[in-house]
């Protein structure tokens, strides 16, 4: 595990992907197992079809059919929980790659071997897609567990769309992250930066159901390309997917551009 | 072959707060061990660092064994060891993790001559180095300088927090290489060690190179302390006129002046008398730059001085 960046990155993370891991895993069986409950519940379904605009257009546009096995995933799981968790994720390791390194002074010992700086970039950048992507597996694999376990009627196909393209969410701010701590150096800034941009973008899709003047705007938050063409209902929707991977990809290359041009801080 | 180890012209690089190097021309031959004396804040590291291309100069050149270090930083590096100022090492590893992640990095390492570089410096690899002493992980740090046998060695205050024993098997290493034809570049602010270790020295202060000289010929001109105590008072005139000698003061039975170049004309002067004790007390590099300042006019000393 030490023979080169991509590993080593990897290694360093093995305990703290463990427990994030059997989080996700332990979240998505219990939701499935609470889900039969739901299901059966008069007074629930009730509530969603009484339930205010704001509240239907907050929850997403499936709050209709909050007790169908793909609305209550969606409600409970992939509209706020499941990519706040992946974004923390990628951010986490987005951050820690370029400036967690240089604020804890190693990035000297590294550049020092003879490898290019872009590659040191791209390996850990690789790392994070990795890492975030086996989160993802775990997601997917648990979900399509759990509703094998407890007669939740959905396909794992579009289980597996919903998971990618939380994957493919959480890298693109996981690639901003790496982006502003290739550009600045500091881990703090670099968090800080893309942590806001979720939260902003997330909201800019999700008011846009209600509030008239946000609707053009939906199409720049990446929670559009993530949720709108509901993957958990009709599967992957390649160009939206090929959206958020292009600006992965994009972030990823700016990265490399930015990190090159830098002095590395003491 | 034929080019110098390391050759900058015009090097300048400057920070938002600190002053960074002003027009450093700098020449280090092929297997010398140059030694780089300045105080702390000098610029050292910031040069060091302009070699290494982890920080980009405001102007001016750099090469290393003939490769100009912005465009051939690689081909450089794999030639090179460094061990920077600010160690940093990844805590959550072994030494012996460390050491191997840092020769895969580079494509491999003689295993054999990486133990036997610990096992002299006295150097566990076992151990976690969150654990480590400050000294233990500076050892880490050289052998990994040294491990990949690089042509040239630039090492950034080498002996910071080493104990004396492990600093001298520091410096028999460092001969050793020499022996073999390794060129070093040895940043330090205790002129007795670079004394010790190096060919020639470069006085670096205030960003700017203010002198490059042979150790021997440094020593020769280098200002000492003396203080020498009489078993009786003696007369201040027995002293006038010793070549060398200033800032002469005789009090009752103590002398104590400052002097450079040779101490023979002193002693036989004060043979002459009951002598208990000769003391030296260390001279503070900055009172060695004031010297060079007055002993060689335009030595470099314009500027921020």
């Amino acid at each position: 595990m030490l023979k080169n960046v991509f590993l080593k990155t990897l290694r360093d993370q093995r305990v703290s992907l463990a427990w994030w891991a059997v989080g996700i895993a332990a979240l998505c069986l219990f939701l499935v197992a609470y889900y039969p409950t739901v299901s059966r519940t008069p007074s629930l379904i009730e509530f969603m079809e009484e339930a205010p605009d704001w509240v239907k257009a907050f929850i997403g546009e499936s709050a209709e059919d909050y007790t169908s096995p793909s609305g209550f995933l969606h409600g409970e799981l992939f509209f706020v929980m499941a990519p706040m968790l992946f974004i923390i994720f990628a951010v986490s390791r987005g951050s820690a790659a370029i400036a967690g390194e240089e604020g804890k002074g190693t990035l000297d010992l590294l550049l020092a071997n003879p490898i290019p700086r872009r590659r040191v970039v791209l390996e850990k950048a690789a790392s994070m897609a990795a890492a975030t992507l086996g989160l993802g597996l775990v997601l997917w694999a648990s979900l399509s567990v759990g509703a094998a376990l407890f007669d939740m009627d959905i396909s794992p196909a579009n289980l597996a769309a919903a998971s990618l393209s939380c994957v493919l969410l959480g890298l693109v701010f996981g690639n901003l992250a790496l982006a502003v701590g290739c550009l600045t150096g500091k881990r703090g800034r670099s968090v800080g930066i893309a942590a806001a941009s979720a939260v902003t973008t997330f909201f800019v899709y999700s008011l846009s159901g209600m509030v008239k003047a946000l609707k053009p705007w939906s199409r720049i938050s990446p929670f559009y390309y993530y949720i709108a063409s509901e993957p958990l209902k009709r599967g992957l929707n390649a160009a939206h997917a090929l959206v958020l991977l292009a600006a992965s990809l994009a972030l990823g290359a700016l990265s490399v551009f930015l990190f090159e041009r830098r002095d590395i801080l003491v | 072959m034929g080019e110098a180890a390391i050759l900058t012209r015009g090097l300048t690089k400057y920070y938002g707060r600190s002053r960074g190097v002003e027009d450093l021309d700098l020449v280090v031959e092929r297997g010398e061990v140059f030694g780089f004396l300045g105080p702390n804040g000098a610029g050292k590291t910031t040069t060091i660092r302009l070699l290494l291309d982890l920080i980009r100069p405001t102007r001016g050149t750099a090469e290393v064994l003939g490769m100009d270090v912005r465009g051939r930083g690689v081909d450089i590096r794999r030639r090179v060891g460094y061990l920077p100022g600010e160690l940093a090492l990844y805590e959550n590893l072994t030494g012996e993790e460390l050491l191997r992640y840092l020769a895969n990095l580079r494509g491999g390492a003689d295993w054999r001559f990486t133990r036997s570089l610990a096992g002299r410096l006295d150097c566990d690899l076992s151990q976690a180095i969150k654990t480590l002493s400050r000294g233990n992980r500076q050892k880490l740090g050289i052998v990994q300088a040294f491990m990949h046998r690089p042509e040239l060695l630039i090492m950034d205050e080498p002996t910071n927090g080493l104990d004396p024993l492990v600093q001298l098997e520091f410096h028999r290493l460092v001969r050793e290489r020499r022996q073999e034809g390794t060129t070093f570049f040895i940043s330090s602010h205790n002129l007795p060690e670079v004394e010790r270790m190096c060919d020639r020295v470069g006085i670096i202060r205030e960003g700017g190179l203010a002198a490059v000289d042979e150790v021997e010929s440094l020593k020769r001109k280098a200002l000492r302390r003396l203080e020498i105590h009489f078993a009786q008072p003696v007369p201040p005139e027995a002293f006038a006129g010793i070549p060398g000698v200033r800032d002469l003061r005789v009090e009752g039975r103590t002398l104590t002046c400052s002097l450079a170049g040779s101490v023979d004309a002193l002693i036989k002067a004060a043979a002459r008398f009951e002598v208990l004790n000769v003391t030296s007390p260390e001279v503070s590099l900055e009172e060695i730059f004031i010297h060079y300042y007055r002993e060689e006019p335009g030595g470099g000393g314009e500027g921020h001085a």
